[in-house]
């Protein structure tokens, strides 16, 4: 294939990659009452009437309690399985973190489902605790994912010299490792806020009556076009898009 | 051995949150599925009656299904070769753009991804009104909103970032040297791709299907929003745990199609090798 050709195709799949997400921008914006053209006159109209919306906010502050809350335990819980797994010969090693993948695999409905079954059945009330168990499910690895990689090129001689030197084990880990792979922990943190705002589908079966921003926005988008859907839609793009830019900028970093 | 334990303990939390909330609830749900309902209660008493009723009642869907989302794998892992080879070979410049890009996507927008996809196919929307404008049609399109089609497209438009990024990284995984050895060979760019590309990025490849491919048969969103009357196994799953509240039916439900999906993974994937070694 010749270049132009090449040149085509490329921009034909990011058109197709991009256009979703700008096109509920743009209509959001709209001053007309719904989310199509055509367009007469743009306007903050819908993003207004977002902000007055007083169950748009209680779903804002449940998302936002929600995804930062998994963030923390997420990092947490990742960066210390990725400490223990990069000590580790590199076969067992790999293959936990393909096992611990595995949720990754199944659709997200059947996790949901299998989860909201468990939980009624051990009498566990729906609500804040049971959506954060389940998207640690999915989060998880991709922490542990990225704090791995960056531990591959970390030098555990170090720490041993910190240790041998008569560091505690938490001293040598603040003042050796956690410097060393700081932007791979934030950056994996991110990543799990990112897809713990973006979801919508185990957050659905799992959280009983409250809402989430995606779980408040379906019941909007199953029977009309309106621009305040497109609205929240927006936001919620922006937050886990952002999360997603700042985390691949801090991994990039963190490997140079 | 004592620094062996130490690393095991690390592991552990993250090990012990799988496997209370992954293999535990997994298993129990398989164990659901040989339950049944008896007015508004589980009965324990073991059962392939569930089994049995989808075997009767729903291997249509089931073959739909399957069958769909073979085409949208397919589609996905081609659109994806084709994105994640030219971000390798072609537009080596471009290539950390294309990526950021394929990322970007990958992490966000699942649900309004569809819900704007629902504003480009409808009969208002924006490639009818192209259409239109162009001259193509008269009327607007009517089947390009709530048809498999349109759940095919918005499934691929969703997918193709999981089918870039592990294509991508295997074709990576490939040194310059092994392709400039066999164009210094007289190879054409497509016996390069046949003998040196493919071989190399089949792992990538086939995750890439075997993601798209099991995600596409369990998704229930895309066909409730964009699908119209087109019914899938998702579509019959998730209203088990809603309106019609028959959990073992929707538990028997979901394994069918999964053993279904990675059996036909399987076969795929053999056939391919198989094709792969008959061609050389």
């Amino acid at each position: 294939m010749s270049g132009v050709v090449w040149r085509i195709v490329m921009l034909a799949l990011v058109v197709f990659l991009v256009s979703p997400i700008l096109l509920l921008a743009f209509f959001s914006f709209n001053d007309g009452g719904i989310a199509a053209f055509p367009v007469d006159t743009l306007s903050l109209r819908w993003w207004r009437a977002m902000i007055e919306d007083q169950s748009f906010r209680a779903a804002l502050a449940n998302s936002l309690w929600i995804g930062v809350t998994v963030a923390l335990i997420a990092s947490a819980l990742g960066t210390m399985a990725a400490l223990g797994l990069a000590q580790m010969p590199r076969r067992p090693a790999e293959a936990t973190i393909a096992m611990l993948s595995l949720p990754l695999m199944l659709p997200p409905m059947v996790l949901g489902v299998s989860l909201l079954s468990f939980y009624v059945r051990l009498k566990v009330p729906l609500g804040f605790a049971t959506v954060v168990m389940s998207h640690l499910l999915f989060t998880l690895p991709f922490v542990i994912i990225v704090v791995y990689a960056r531990l591959r090129s970390f030098n555990f001689a170090m720490v041993e010299s910190a240790r041998d030197l008569g560091a505690s084990p938490m001293r040598a880990f603040m003042t050796i490792t956690l410097p060393n792979i700081r932007l791979a922990v934030i950056g994996g943190g991110l990543l799990a806020l990112a897809l713990s705002l973006d979801d919508f589908v185990v957050t659905f079966f799992t959280i009983g009556t409250g809402n989430t921003l995606p779980t408040f926005v379906w019941g909007m988008i199953r029977t009309s076009l309106t621009p305040l859907a497109n609205a929240i839609g927006t936001l919620i793009i922006f937050f886990s898009l952002g999360m997603t830019l700042v985390a691949a900028y801090l991994l990039r970093t963190s490997r140079n | 051995m004592k620094a062996e334990r130490g690393n095991l303990l690390l592991v552990l939390p993250a090990l012990a949150t799988f496997a209370a909330l992954f293999a535990c609830p997994f298993l129990y749900f398989f164990a659901i599925s040989f339950f049944s309902m008896k007015s508004y209660r589980m009965n324990f008493t073991p059962t392939l009656a569930n089994y049995l009723h989808i075997l009767e009642n729903n291997a249509g869907t089931l073959a739909f299904t399957l069958a769909l989302a073979a085409v949208i794998a397919s589609l996905a892992t081609v659109l994806g070769l084709i994105y994640a080879y030219a971000m390798r070979f072609r537009f080596q410049r471009q290539a950390e753009a294309l990526l950021l890009i394929a990322v970007l996507t990958l992490f966000g927008g699942y649900l309004m991804k569809i819900y704007a996809w629902k504003t480009i196919l409808g009969t208002q929307g924006v490639l009818n009104l192209g259409l239109v404008g162009l001259g193509l049609t008269d009327q607007p399109l009517a089947v390009l909103l709530y048809s498999p089609a349109a759940v095919a497209i918005t499934l691929v438009n969703f997918l193709l970032p999981m089918a870039i990024l592990p294509i991508y990284s295997s074709l990576r995984g490939i040194p310059d040297i092994e392709i400039e050895a066999a164009r210094d060979l007289g190879a054409s760019p497509l016996q390069q791709l046949r003998d040196v590309i493919l071989p190399r990025a089949a792992p990538g490849l086939i995750s890439a299907f075997a993601l798209c491919f099991l995600i596409s048969a369990g998704d229930y969103v895309t066909p409730a929003l964009v699908g119209g009357t087109t019914t899938t196994m998702g579509s019959l799953i998730a209203p088990q745990f809603g309106s019609f509240f028959n959990w073992p039916l929707g538990a028997a439900m979901s394994f069918v199609m999964l053993t279904l999906g990675v059996a036909a993974i399987f076969s795929c994937t053999a056939a391919v090798r198989l094709a792969g070694q008959l061609l050389r």
